[in-house]
């Protein structure tokens, strides 16, 4: 199966052209543009069927704060993602970035210093998954898995039994429901967030290191990369999104909310998944995701302003799930990629039978 | 053979005839073994993503008889035998057992048909008694269908492991076993079914002396019992001792085929090593370089209980070898050195400087490169294109523009270095899954030459490459001697160390055994060698 | 044969070394009960009241329901799996049966079917979603939880059970002797038959086959999808009846029941501070029931010591760090300890 021969090296033609192309990136390209092309029909349905969906735009854009804390995690989540692994802490991960946040106002602390401690601590608590998981060499799905519900655990515990509300003025416009004419600020943090990620992702050294430690783990060790560094990294990434998901969530209500936290799980591994982020490590584009914030945003809010339920809604995010991986595993299948194999890779890892590396 | 006596044998065995129907209702040993268990392979070839593995190959396994498979790492002998035993697919040829013609076997087919192989790993069920693992897959039942027979189990079991040799408590967790009783235990599962071909791939490299006797012992025992047993060995004392007859595997060409006392010790090892296609003469470069400094330095390094007490010195523009056979400990001194593995004692010095703490990047860093031998597990990333591969090395230098990665500069870096090892692609944006394993492997060269390496460790450089990539990789290598580098080539090809080295140390059974130089750098010397001789 | 292999012996007695070779393997569970022991100790010092016969038999039938779907989960785990939505297939089960056994006397017996049914079928979606598409367990789990979770609240309509006939509460809630419920001998006899189940039949060993390594288990001829799919839809069953004993024992049972407890996390706690790991391949309802227990009485001690209910999830979540990081380490030091013996090449 060798490449059509050009004379040696000198010819190599240039990869920035996308025909060129024909790694991983091209189909991840065309997954990125075939979610726009969704994106456009699903906003001109609702616009046409529901109404109040679309308002003048205006009622678009402010549509976009129900969901853009979501899409935070889910940026976070893409990036353990890519690795390799998964942070099922990041849901109870922002109510208690949230309420911690919440406390420390409370209790004297000036709100943006409050803030600031709050996602430290998001932070540092992602830190800590990441060396249990590298130092013990414990699966990413336990540790995160316990750490869910410590974390909720704490929340809980900590916002009491009437968490803080009513933040001053400032806070709630930044992070909450302010606007800038019709553009939320919400979506203006999103998209800052978006453009921070994806250039760390794509277009930095340890965004490198990140994507190639998903592709091969063990190669990438070969190749000298710090493998237990750049998980480490990517759980201190996801856990800070998800305490800035909490803020924005904070700012949304004008609450700290203890409760929210589990049920932003789901919806925000969906978009990661949605955005054609490779279960397994590697493959996948932030821009995909940032995308699929939009499109499962709006689906979800569609149905809302339809008059359907939250629970309905959470169905349907859970289906499309389904629904979505089940069509990219069998397109890796009938293209060939051994799943099994991944799957045993993946878990290749934990395997204890004496093997000291 | 008097009647009492054929009486008292029969006796010993177990009562197999009742296990004819496994768990799921298929018919799984065959209770009456083919009238004639003669397996022949025809005409087999087999490539692996465009790279031929086995071209044309024929080979008989005769009942009452063991046949060897020899060569060098790479011509094709475990891949015959996986190809015969179901686990891989011809891409032309036939299997007949007994006369009838076995298409689109499976390893299940092959246990159903009395075919198995012994792997070189094992491949038991590491938390499973050893009882159970004789019998995965074909649990014998009681009255009812679906109940275990634990008691028939323990019971069978512990006759068969008498039979072959294995005094442990039947219960035994497999992953207590050490891989001498793993072997056995996969040997007594073969004749839990009634396999009649019984194939062993490299089973002594792992084993001590007492162990591979036991082994020898029941591989006679089977023979006189009429099985067709194979055999693959690099051991060549070890394949004149037990072989009935022979085969020779060169690239995956079938080049001999005798009968053990057709064919001597001297005529093997010519049949096995040939001559390279296009006579090469070693290039010198030893009389014409003044420059020798020390470079590398390993003294008294060990990594128990891989490798022991291993000294050796590299210096400027030099090519040395490693030589020893699988498992000896040569990988293990180089994933040492490189900091992938604890060494217990021992230290590394680069350029006089002691490297401490080494780990992957520090070592890549100082200006020391591992190329491993699994070049798709632990080298190429698949997915990941041609550039990207390229650079992987060098993630931490990568060119910058405003803090960003420059795509521009590092595909032209990358560029620049895969020309310089002529790697053919269609472009750089190609996925490295779709290059041939020559110019991936050309790929992974270019890799390390980007990091500006003092010393670089290559091992098996040539594996899964084909002939005329070969030359070509050789090339590069006394191109890089030549500017400068030193080099490690660790590698099972001994024609190849004689053909590219300066000087081989040769390693056995984790120690050095031996250094060889210039005109001694023979395959026969090198030969003597890897199997302890000289040590006798 | 002149010479034989032999596993290194302290003794030549086999006899002996089996008996230690048996209680390794058990150490997880010996250490659980060692570990229940401490606690119960401790907590009865400080308060007396928590050996009284009332406390003992409330633990003991507070550990059924999580030990019913621990039993579940150890299947599923066994085969490299997960299954995160137990918690909804209870809930669903005890609202099926709940309401018809509240307003048309369902008999009891007839319950039982109607829940294994319920169960079956939810689990073979979790088995079509992780066998025939192959979706990794954790995710397919996690999506059928809210799926399941989002049918709970249809089929329940935003009604509530709040009465069920006499044989349903005293099946739930009486004794057999003082101190001994109904529903553990229930408990108990569930995890007897599946430990049976694993032990001694065909399919039960092909599941611990299958978690060893699935490839060498297809290569001798195990269906591994289909024992896969199997694990789930037994896990759904074990969840449907575990629903059925958590409505006769607490009498009640919504939109919400199942999602709104820690079932789901105490049902993996159980089974992995149990000893079946997500490895797989190793481990047992054994120790999975003695884990249920543990929890429960790790939980209730927590009551009396007066730290809120709130906190119950985190300890939960650290007793399964600090039992996987100890699990890393006792098999560390066991392959460290066997390559030290088989020490020179």
């Amino acid at each position: 199966m060798t490449a059509a021969a050009a004379a040696p090296g000198a010819e190599l033609r240039p990869a920035v052209k996308s025909e060129a192309r024909g790694d991983s990136r091209r189909r991840d390209r065309n997954w990125v543009l075939a979610l726009v092309a969704l994106l456009a029909a699903e906003i001109v349905y609702f616009s046409g069927t529901v109404p109040g969906f679309f308002g003048g735009g205006t009622g678009l854009l402010a549509l976009t704060e129900q969901f853009l804390d979501v899409g935070a995690i889910a940026l976070g989540l893409a990036v353990v993602i890519l690795t390799g692994e998964i942070d099922l802490s990041a849901g109870t991960m922002s109510s208690f970035a949230g309420i911690v946040m919440a406390v420390l106002w409370r209790d004297g602390l000036e709100i943006w210093v409050a803030v600031v401690v709050a996602l430290l601590l998001s932070a540092a608590v992602g830190a800590l998954n990441g060396l249990i998981i590298t130092v013990f060499k414990v699966d990413s799905l336990l540790v995160t898995l316990a750490m869910q519900f410590i974390l909720g655990s704490v929340a809980t515990a900590l916002g009491g039994a009437s968490p803080p509300y009513g933040f001053p003025k400032s806070f709630v416009s930044i992070a909450g429901t302010g606007t800038i004419g019709p553009v939320p600020n919400q979506l203006i943090v999103f998209a800052f967030l978006a453009l921070v990620i994806s250039l760390l992702v794509g277009r930095t050294r340890v965004g490198r290191s990140l994507t190639l430690v998903g592709f091969n783990r063990p190669a990438a060790r070969y190749s000298g990369i710090r493998v237990n560094r750049t998980i480490v990294g990517a759980f201190v990434v996801s856990g800070l999104m998800a305490g800035i998901g909490g803020i924005l969530v904070s700012g949304l209500y004008n609450a700290a909310r203890d409760d929210i936290g589990n049920s932003l799980l789901l919806p925000g591994i969906t978009i990661a998944v949605l955005g054609g982020v490779d279960i397994f490590g590697g493959k996948g584009r932030i821009s995909g995701v940032i995308v699929a914030t939009f499109v499962l945003g709006f689906l979800t809010e569609g149905l809302l302003v339809a008059g359907d339920s939250s629970l309905s809604a959470t169905m349907v995010t859970g289906i499309l799930l389904l629904v979505c991986l089940a069509f990219k595993i069998g397109l890796d299948h009938r293209r060939g990629v051994d799943v099994r194999a991944l799957v045993s890779r993946r878990f290749r890892r934990l395997q204890s039978i004496g093997d000291p590396s | 053979m008097s009647q009492a006596h054929r009486h008292r044998t029969r006796a010993d065995q177990p009562d197999t005839s009742t296990i004819t129907v496994d768990a799921y209702g298929e018919r799984l040993v065959s209770t009456s073994p083919p009238a004639s268990t003669r397996y022949v392979a025809s005409h087999v070839s087999k490539a692996f993503n465009g790279a031929p593995v086995l071209h044309d190959v024929s080979a008989v396994l005769e009942p009452g008889e063991v046949h060897s498979l020899v060569g060098e790492n790479g011509a094709g002998k475990s891949t015959l035998f996986k190809i015969m035993s179901g686990l891989y697919r011809p891409d032309a040829g036939e299997l007949a057992l007994g006369g009838e013609r076995l298409a689109d076997l499976t390893p299940r087919g092959a246990l159903q048909k009395g075919v198995y192989l012994v792997p070189q790993e094992p491949t038991l069920m590491a938390h499973l008694s050893a009882a159970e693992n004789l019998y995965v897959g074909a649990l014998p039942h009681r009255r009812m269908p679906f109940v275990v027979d634990w008691s028939r189990i323990h019971r069978e079991a512990a006759t068969y492991f008498e039979r072959v040799g294995l005094d442990i408590d039947v219960e035994t967790p497999a992953r207590q076993l050490s891989i001498a009783q793993q072997q056995l235990l996969e040997c007594a599962r073969a004749l839990v079914h009634n396999c009649r071909v019984i194939m062993f791939d490299e089973p002594t490299s792992p084993l001590t002396s007492h162990e591979t006797g036991i082994l020898f012992d029941l591989m006679r025992a089977l023979r006189g019992e009429g099985l067709a047993l194979g055999f693959i060995s690099h051991r060549l004392d070890e394949v004149f001792e037990m072989s009935d007859h022979l085969t020779v595997l060169r690239d995956g060409r079938m080049v001999a085929s005798a009968g053990r006392d057709e064919i001597t010790r001297d005529q093997l090892v010519t049949a096995m090593i040939g001559r390279p296609i296009g006579v090469r003469t070693r290039v010198r470069r030893t009389s014409d370089v003044t420059d020798r400094r020390e470079v590398l330095k390993v003294e008294g390094l060990s990594s128990r209980p891989s490798f022991e007490d291993v000294s050796f010195v590299l210096t400027k523009h030099e090519v040395a070898g490693l030589a020893g056979l699988v498992g000896s400990g040569r990988t293990e001194i180089a994933e040492t050195i490189f900091g992938l593995r604890k060494a217990d004692s021992g230290e590394v010095r680069l350029d006089g400087e002691p490297l401490e703490h080494r780990t992957p990047r520090r070592c890549i860093d100082a200006g020391l490169v591992y190329l491993p031998e699994d070049r798709g597990r632990n080298g190429i990333f698949s997915d990941v294109d041609l550039a990207r591969n390229v650079t992987a090395g060098i993630v931490p230098r990568l060119p910058l523009r405003w803090r960003l990665i420059s795509t521009a500069r590092e595909e032209a870096v990358a560029r620049d270095s895969a020309a310089r090892t002529s790697v053919r692609a269609a472009s750089l944006g190609a996925s490295i899954s779709t290059l041939s394993g020559g110019n991936q492997q050309r790929a992974m060269f270019s890799r390390w030459l980007l990091a500006e390496p003092r010393v670089a460790i290559f091992d098996e450089p040539t594996r899964g490459v084909d002939i005329g990539a070969k030359d070509d990789i050789y090339d590069i290598i006394s191109d890089l001697a030549t500017s400068g580098l030193a080099c490690l080539i660790i590698s099972s090809d001994l024609e190849e160390l004689a053909l590219t080295c300066d000087r081989v140390l040769v390693i056995y059974e984790g120690r050095i055994v031996g250094e060889v130089r210039d005109e001694d750098v023979t395959t026969a010397r090198l030969g003597e060698l890897v199997v302890g001789g000289g040590r006798r | 044969m002149s010479a034989t292999l032999s596993v290194e012996k302290a003794e030549p007695g086999g006899a002996i070394l089996r008996d230690v070779l048996r209680k390794a393997i058990r150490l997880r569970e010996l250490q659980l009960v060692v570990a229940i022991a401490v606690v119960v100790a401790v907590s009865a010092l400080a308060h007396p009241s928590f050996v009284s016969p009332g406390n003992i038999s409330f633990m003991l039938a507070d550990s059924v329901v999580t030990a019913v779907l621990a039993t579940g989960q150890t299947i599923v785990v066994l085969a490299k799996g997960i299954d995160l939505s137990v918690a909804p297939i209870l809930g669903i089960a005890a609202v099926v049966v709940g309401f018809p056994a509240q307003n048309h006397n369902l008999p009891i017996v007839a319950a039982l079917g109607l829940v294994v049914l319920v169960g079956l079928v939810l689990g073979v979606g979790n088995g079509l979603f992780v066998s025939v598409t192959r979706i990794p367990p954790i995710i397919a789990t996690l999506a059928t939880l809210s799926v399941y979770g989002g049918l709970q609240f249809i089929i329940a309509n935003g009604q509530e059970v709040v009465n069920i006939p006499n044989a349903y509460d005293a099946l739930g809630n009486n004794d057999v002797v003082s101190g001994i419920p109904w529903v553990l001998v229930i408990g108990v006899g569930i995890a007897v038959v599946v430990a049976l189940f694993l032990r001694h039949t065909n399919v039960g060993r092909a599941i611990y086959a299958v978690g060893n390594d699935a490839g060498a288990a297809h290569r001798s001829g195990i269906p591994v999808q289909r024992v896969i799919f199997a694990t789930y839809v037994l896990s759904g069953v074990l969840a449907g009846i575990a629903g059925l004993l958590y409505l006769c024992h607490t009498g009640s049972a919504d939109s919400t029941t199942g999602t709104d407890s820690n079932v789901n996390l105490t049902s993996i706690a159980a089974t992995l501070i149990g000893g079946t790991t997500l490895t797989g391949g190793r481990g047992g309802v054994v120790g999975s029931v003695i884990g249920a227990v543990f929890l429960s009485v790790a939980l209730t001690a927590m009551v009396f010591a007066r730290i809120p209910a709130i906190w119950e999830p985190a300890g939960v979540g650290l007793l399964i760090l600090l039992a996987m990081v100890t699990d890393r380490h006792s098999s560390n030091l066991a392959a460290r300890a066997r390559r030290h013996r088989q020490g020179s090449t």
